[in-house]
């Protein structure tokens, strides 16, 4: 297996206080990830950080073979790292535009666009939620319609803050296949996710976060 | 009584087509709405600014904004003319008494109401989108455009808000304009002089206008307020 991300002593702090203090992470290509940690443990701060979103220092931040800087933040590692919120927010605009959207952003033509996000819809089942305002949208459908709007950008590492977070069994059911599929086609996961809400996944690498701290669990 | 008479005149007036007085109207809204259209983008952009970027010196910038929001309009008048008239570091540009003068006049004083505005309905606005937006590939340009479409209702009334402090506005109008007949005569002014001697049924069918203009952008300023709060 070959390294996809790899970076040594990553930090963040906030004032005085160390929030993200990590020795050493190293993601393979292909493989799931599943975080897990306290609240306040530093999952979604380590999210934000490789997504981009904050500021953090990396002695070597290494990315598909590539020395990178990780603030500032390459522009193009977006096209080629999703992010996704813990309650990820649709622009009010609608649901086949919220998907659009990252294609348009990043040069996609206008047929190319509508073809991608057709097939992001059938993939992510919503179909039937394509003519409802997205604001109007149920917490497990925004989830979905938010997977199909990165699905579409084909990257190849996502980072997921607790897809799951208040989702009833049926709606955690339809995402965790959303997530399963993402799997399968060879991409590469790390997902934020509390214990009690560990996700069903096959062949899944578990690592732990204590304030702000990484280990391997089992 | 005096009273009546006046007011039928003054519907006599608007509703016979009176040249005069709907050549005010027009001078009024055409100087209002151009100082709109041109203050109103660049306005958007720097409460934008001032709402998403950190650089020093920011804090202070926003407090100026929110005191020129309650700066006296007379008071925006009286600089403008001294930077306009004929001694003034501007005079070469004779722009004194000109309908570019109110023009000027006008985006000086929609400039705070719409920065200010802007900068509120911006801050307002849910971190994610513009977090979204960014993580799905967006430059700053589209980025920003994407949140300002998000607060749209709040830059709506922003702009009502502008239009109907300049509409009315007597100060500035009355200094850098002059009230000049077919020139730079507008509805506040020409309330204002033309009353007093002796015009008053022009006045009031002038004043029904204005009314009824501040209750069109009241109320749709209103509306936008109203339509933004429901999608929350
Ligand atoms: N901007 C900030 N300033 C100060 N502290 C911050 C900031 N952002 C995050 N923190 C702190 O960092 C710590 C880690 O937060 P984080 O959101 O990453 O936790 P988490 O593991 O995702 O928790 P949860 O399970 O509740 O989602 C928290 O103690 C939080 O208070
Ligand atoms: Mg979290």
């Amino acid at each position: 297996m070959s390294h996809l991300l790899s970076c040594h002593s990553l930090k963040r702090q906030q004032g005085d206080r160390v929030l993200l203090s990590v020795d050493q992470l190293v993601l393979e290509l292909g493989q799931t990830y599943l975080l897990t940690g306290a609240n306040g443990a530093g999952k979604t701060t380590l999210l934000r950080a490789l997504a981009g979103l904050d500021s953090a220092r990396c002695a070597n931040f290494e990315f598909e073979g590539v020395q990178r800087s990780l603030s500032p933040y390459p522009r193009k590692l977006h096209r080629r790292i999703g992010f996704v919120h813990h309650h990820p927010i649709l622009f009010s605009t609608s649901v086949v535009a919220n998907i659009t959207f990252g294609l348009h952003a990043t040069g996609a033509s206008r047929p190319e666009a509508a073809q991608r996000a057709d097939a992001a819809i059938t993939w992510a089942g919503i179909r039937p939620l394509v003519d409802t305002p997205p604001q109007a949208l149920s917490a497990g459908e925004k989830q979905r319609v938010a997977l199909a709007r990165v699905h579409a950008m084909d990257p190849v590492l996502y980072l997921l803050d607790e897809p799951t977070a208040n989702l009833d069994e049926n709606g955690r059911d339809l995402v965790t296949r959303l997530i399963d599929a993402i799997s399968k086609e060879g991409r590469t996961l790390l997902i934020a996710c509390h214990d009690r809400e560990l996700l069903n996944l096959s062949g899944v690498t578990r690592l732990n976060m204590t304030a702000g701290r990484l280990e391997v669990a089992s | 009584m005096q009273l009546i008479e006046t007011t039928q005149e003054a519907l006599r007036l608007l509703f016979v087509g009176d040249s005069e007085l709907w050549q005010i109207v027009w001078i009024s809204l055409k100087i209002s709405i151009g100082a709109l259209l041109l203050v109103t983008p660049l306005a958007i952009v720097a409460g934008y600014l001032l709402a998403t970027q950190r650089f020093p010196g920011r804090r202070i910038l926003v407090v100026v904004v929110q005191a020129l929001f309650a700066f006296p309009t007379v008071v925006v008048g009286l600089l403008l003319y001294m930077l306009l008239s004929r001694h003034g570091p501007l005079g070469s540009l004779q722009l004194l008494f000109t309908q570019t003068a109110m023009v000027i006049g006008q985006m000086l004083i929609a400039a705070p109401i719409l920065i200010a505005f802007t900068l509120s309905a911006v801050q307002g606005a849910d971190a994610r989108v513009r977090e979204t937006a960014i993580v799905l590939g967006a430059g700053r340009v589209r980025t920003a455009l994407s949140v300002l479409r998000e607060v749209r209702f709040g830059v709506m009334a922003a702009v009502f808000n502008g239009f109907g402090r300049v509409i009315s506005e007597v100060g500035c109008a009355l200094m850098v304009g002059g009230n000049i007949a077919g020139m730079t005569r507008n509805m506040p002014t020409a309330i204002a002089l033309e009353t007093t001697k002796g015009e008053f049924a022009q006045g009031v069918a002038l004043g029904i206008v204005l009314m009824t203009l501040a209750l069109s952008v009241n109320f749709a300023m209103s509306w936008a307020q109203g339509a933004g709060d429901q999608r929350r």
